[in-house]
């Protein structure tokens, strides 16, 4: 048995950050991870002479060294930027629907724009009136949400209290007529993992000012040297970690955390947790029933599990140019409808459009000389693969593949007789790996009523703290600042006892 | 200080709140999803399977195949070619090796593996000599990557096999005949004897009732008088029983001196690296004959290797780590005991290892010190940490 300030159950994003800030501000830290390596999404993994990227497409919020973004300070204070190399991207994404629309645009606002406006001339006020709102929306919700200004009223930020829930498809209608034009301004959507109907403006406008301002980026060695590098930090600073050790059982007496149990058996005491497992796991899964307020099971039960994905990693035996691949992010596909591919992630039905993400086109070092790499990906939802019997898993699951790589090939032709290496993470690959209930990689649905405007996620029980996707917007710069924030209330927590 | 509420005034807020009280009525209970995630991955991949020897058949002279059924009666499925990480016992030392399942995936009732002497091997002349029907072992779920990728191998294919390196090609050509798939095989298989030619009568049985498949057997160390294929496989004989390679997948598996052999031949033939499938090996006989391997270091040195917060070990720089780890009781996880699956991935806090070319460490890992034990060699003393 042994004894720990803070336990922190997984080595995820936000679980990482919670971690190596906890260790940093003293605290005698346990971080317990069920797999063999630290990261959760945040990884790679090795075919041949490829080291695939699994989840990073692009990472957000970075800024560059004179115009820093907030995750460049959050990892400037973590001590770990140092120890990263960041890739800028010039491009927000290349929307290609053959034979509808093909169309580049930069991170750069007024370039955007002039793109927009030459491919739909007649909308050229309304795009301009768009991006005016955008960038005005979004000066107001930075100033009044995130710098927390304690005067915040509805006069005071008429914008921000306008549009921040009208859902992103009806702010669309009201300034657009193409669908076309719709559609690649909104193309973002998947990022959220909802249909622009479902996405509240706020995200939308937040997703696309951000990348603009901060622009895109990718990092060194995958989204794993993040991982590495933060799990370095945490050692250094006197941190335990414990790898192919999941965390079994949270023990709670009197409405108070008092230990864990891992998967080994071990008993360790603690007064402090913090969750990166999810709060349905850790809530369902990891507390006795007893312990845990109904209201909390009411609170979770009116959420649904968000998407997973279905990726096919490509390894070429070429350079992206020799297949036409000219940008890191490119959205293809033959439908252009949201709701259609929305309603098509229910199902094994081959999916109308997906995300091609070929890191080496930023960064020509990605992989090794001659060769690289793609992630082909289209989120999904877990329920159509688990009506399919074990037997007919793999069949399955290269079936669909095929129909992802059948659409790449309208984009980029004879992009399969290049292909040296390929393997296919289905949702159920996704819940293999991080345990997350429907494989899910983003937590649960995102819709306004999602938003932390209506819930308040302090857990009932005193010592228990969560980070990472499931309490909060997923994506990297979200999920590492989540740590972060988490371990800062279990310090203040510690502090006033 | 609290500020005032400012919430409410959101256009559309309180409408949503009404929505919200709608959807608690109608809450989801997932208190019924416990232990949910955990029993659908284990359908796939448990972490860890027990098995029970059904049958013993005696393959060759120096081979046998058992037969491994389910206690708990479900088995989970496999790729053709994958293999299953098998846990043993031996003289107080807790080991496992990789083997391939050498039945197909549509035979969902048992695993077969078959498995061949290796003369100065510890595992195997314990299964051969010792193991009978009704013991029970413990081993990791099916992995591995050398099986048949739809999405890049085409439909011709050729088998380079090399003795026991027959066992996920057998797989892979069970399923094939067996469920009638489009795909046409060739195998090239090379044994030191004609007595040593593992599955011999079901390979032939089946090449005579299957189009697409076509045996070729080759004996590098013939009786004299014997009318096959000898030697080795060369460009030569590939070229002469395949006819046009340009549009083949090739996959070899076999003993290591094959690869080095036969992958020159692909070369020759001009087989691009994407028509070239291997199956990883395990370690090599002799590391020191290894690229890379320092000069002045020997085989039988001996170095100290402290486990943090675990204890002190002895290791011989000639054995992977992993193995002087079993032999003082330190288990790491295992699967390919290659240095592919990155199970065992541990970090080198000091010293130095020699880590074979094959090894595959991530970029990142390699930067922070991770190691894989089951493919790497103490280079003098050091200092790990599980």
């Amino acid at each position: 048995m042994s004894e720990y300030g803070v336990v922190v159950i997984g080595a995820g994003n936000g679980g990482l950050t919670s971690a190596l800030t906890l260790a940093r501000n003293g605290a005698k830290v346990l971080l317990l991870e069920r797999h063999n390596i630290p990261g959760g999404c945040a990884t790679s993994f090795i075919r041949g002479r490829f080291e695939f990227e699994v989840a990073l497409h692009q990472l957000s919020g970075m800024g560059t060294e004179d115009r820093p973004g907030p995750l460049r300070g959050l990892l400037g204070e973590l001590g770990v930027l140092d120890h990263l190399e960041f890739v800028e991207m010039k491009t927000l994404y290349r929307v290609v629907f053959p034979e509808k629309l093909d169309i580049t645009l930069k991170a750069e606002r007024q370039e955007a724009v002039e793109a927009l406006k030459a491919k739909f001339p007649r909308e050229g006020q309304a795009i301009e009136r768009f991006f005016d709102l955008i960038y005005n929306f979004c000066r107001e919700m930075v100033s009044m949400v995130f710098l927390h200004d304690p005067e915040a009223s509805r006069e005071k930020y008429p914008l921000y209290f306008k549009y921040a829930l009208k859902s992103s498809q009806s702010i669309l209608d009201e300034f657009f007529q193409d669908p076309s034009l719709k559609g690649v301004i909104s193309t973002y959507w998947p990022y959220v993992g909802l249909p622009p109907r479902y996405i509240p403006f706020s995200d939308l406008a937040m997703l696309l000012w951000a990348y603009i301002e901060f622009k895109p980026f990718h990092v060194k060695g995958s989204s794993q040297a993040i991982s590495n590098a933060i799990l370095d930090a945490f050692i250094r600073a006197g941190g335990d970690v414990r790898f192919n050790c999941a965390a079994k059982k949270i023990i709670v007496y009197g409405a108070q955390v008092r230990g864990v149990i891992t998967e080994e058996g071990d008993e360790v005491t603690t007064d402090y947790v913090v969750s990166n497992a999810g709060t349905l796991t850790t809530y369902v899964d990891l507390i006795d029933r007893e312990h845990v307020p109904a209201e909390q099971f009411k609170a979770l039960g009116r959420k649904t599990i968000g998407p997973s994905a279905f990726t096919v990693f490509l390894g070429f035996d070429c350079e992206p140019g020799d297949m036409g691949i000219e940008e890191t992010t490119n959205f293809i596909g033959t439908s252009m409808d949201p709701e259609r591919q929305y309603a098509l992630w229910r199902t094994l039905e081959n999916p109308e459009a997906a995300l091609l993400s070929c890191y080496d086109v930023s960064d020509p070092e990605f992989s090794a000389p001659g060769t690289s790499q793609a992630a082909l990906v289209s989120l999904q939802y877990a329920e159509p693969w688990l009506s399919i019997p074990p037997t007919r898993y793999n069949d399955a699951k290269y079936r669909y593949a095929q129909g992802m790589l059948d659409l790449a090939e309208k984009v980029f032709p004879g992009l399969s007789n290049h292909i040296e290496e390929a393997e296919v993470a289905t949702p159920l690959t996704h819940m293999r790996y991080l345990a997350h209930p429907g494989g899910a990689i983003y937590g649960f649905d995102q819709y306004a009523k999602d938003s932390n405007l209506f819930e308040d996620r302090r857990s009932p029980i005193r010592g228990l703290f969560f980070a990472g996707a499931w309490v909060g917007p997923a994506g990297f710069q979200t999920t590492l600042a989540s740590g972060v924030s988490a371990a800062r209330a279990v310090l203040k927590s510690m502090t006033k006892r | 200080m609290n500020a005032r509420d400012f919430r409410p005034d959101i256009e559309g807020f309180p409408e949503i709140q009404g929505d919200i009280e709608v959807l608690r009525k109608y809450a989801v209970d997932y208190t019924t999803q416990k232990g949910r995630v955990t029993q659908i991955i284990n359908m796939l991949h448990p972490k860890r399977m027990r098995l029970r020897v059904s049958e013993v058949r005696q393959e060759t002279k120096t081979t046998k195949t058992f037969r491994l059924i389910s206690p708990d009666a479900y088995l989970p499925p496999f790729q053709a070619g994958q293999y299953i990480n098998l846990f043993v016992e031996l003289g107080g030392i807790r080991t496992s090796r990789p083997y391939s399942i050498s039945s197909p995936p549509n035979q969902t009732g048992y695993y077969d593996l078959t498995v061949r002497r290796v003369e100065d091997g510890f595992v195997s002349h314990y299964l051969l000599d010792e193991v009978r029907v009704g013991d029970e072992f413990e081993s990791t779920s099916p992995a591995g990557n050398f099986s048949h990728n739809p999405l890049f191998h085409g439909h011709d294919l050729v088998f380079l096999a090399g003795g026991s390196g027959i066992t996920p090609f057998i797989s892979m050509i069970r399923e094939v005949t067996d469920r009638g798939l489009g795909r046409n095989i060739h195998l090239i298989y090379g044994s030191q004897d004609p007595d040593d030619i593992i599955f011999r009568e079901d390979l032939e049985d089946r090449s005579k009732r299957h189009d697409n498949l076509t045996v070729s057997m080759v004996v590098s160390n013939p009786p004299r008088g014997y009318p096959g294929f000898t030697g080795f496989i060369t460009a030569q004989l590939m070229k002469e029983v395949l006819g046009d390679v340009s549009p083949k997948t090739f996959y070899l598996c076999g003993p290591e001196a094959m690869y080095t052999y036969c992958l020159k031949e692909l070369e020759i033939l001009g087989i691009p690296r994407r028509r070239r499938r291997t199956e990883v090996f395990g370690p090599p006989k002799d590391v020191m004959a290894q690229p890379g391997w320092p000069e002045g270091v020997s085989a039988d040195a001996s170095f100290k290797v402290k486990v943090k917060g675990r204890k002190d070990i002895r290791a011989r720089a000639g054995e992977p780590l992993m193995i002087s780890m079993e032999r003082a009781s330190i288990i790491l996880p295992a699967s390919c005991r290659s240095g592919e699956c990155s199970l065992c991935r541990t970090k080198l806090i000091s010293g130095k290892v020699f880590q074979p070319p094959g090894v595959k460490l991530r970029k990142s890992d390699r930067l922070y010190g991770y190691i894989h034990p089951c493919l790497a060699y103490p280079l003098e003393d050091c200092e790990i940490m599980i």
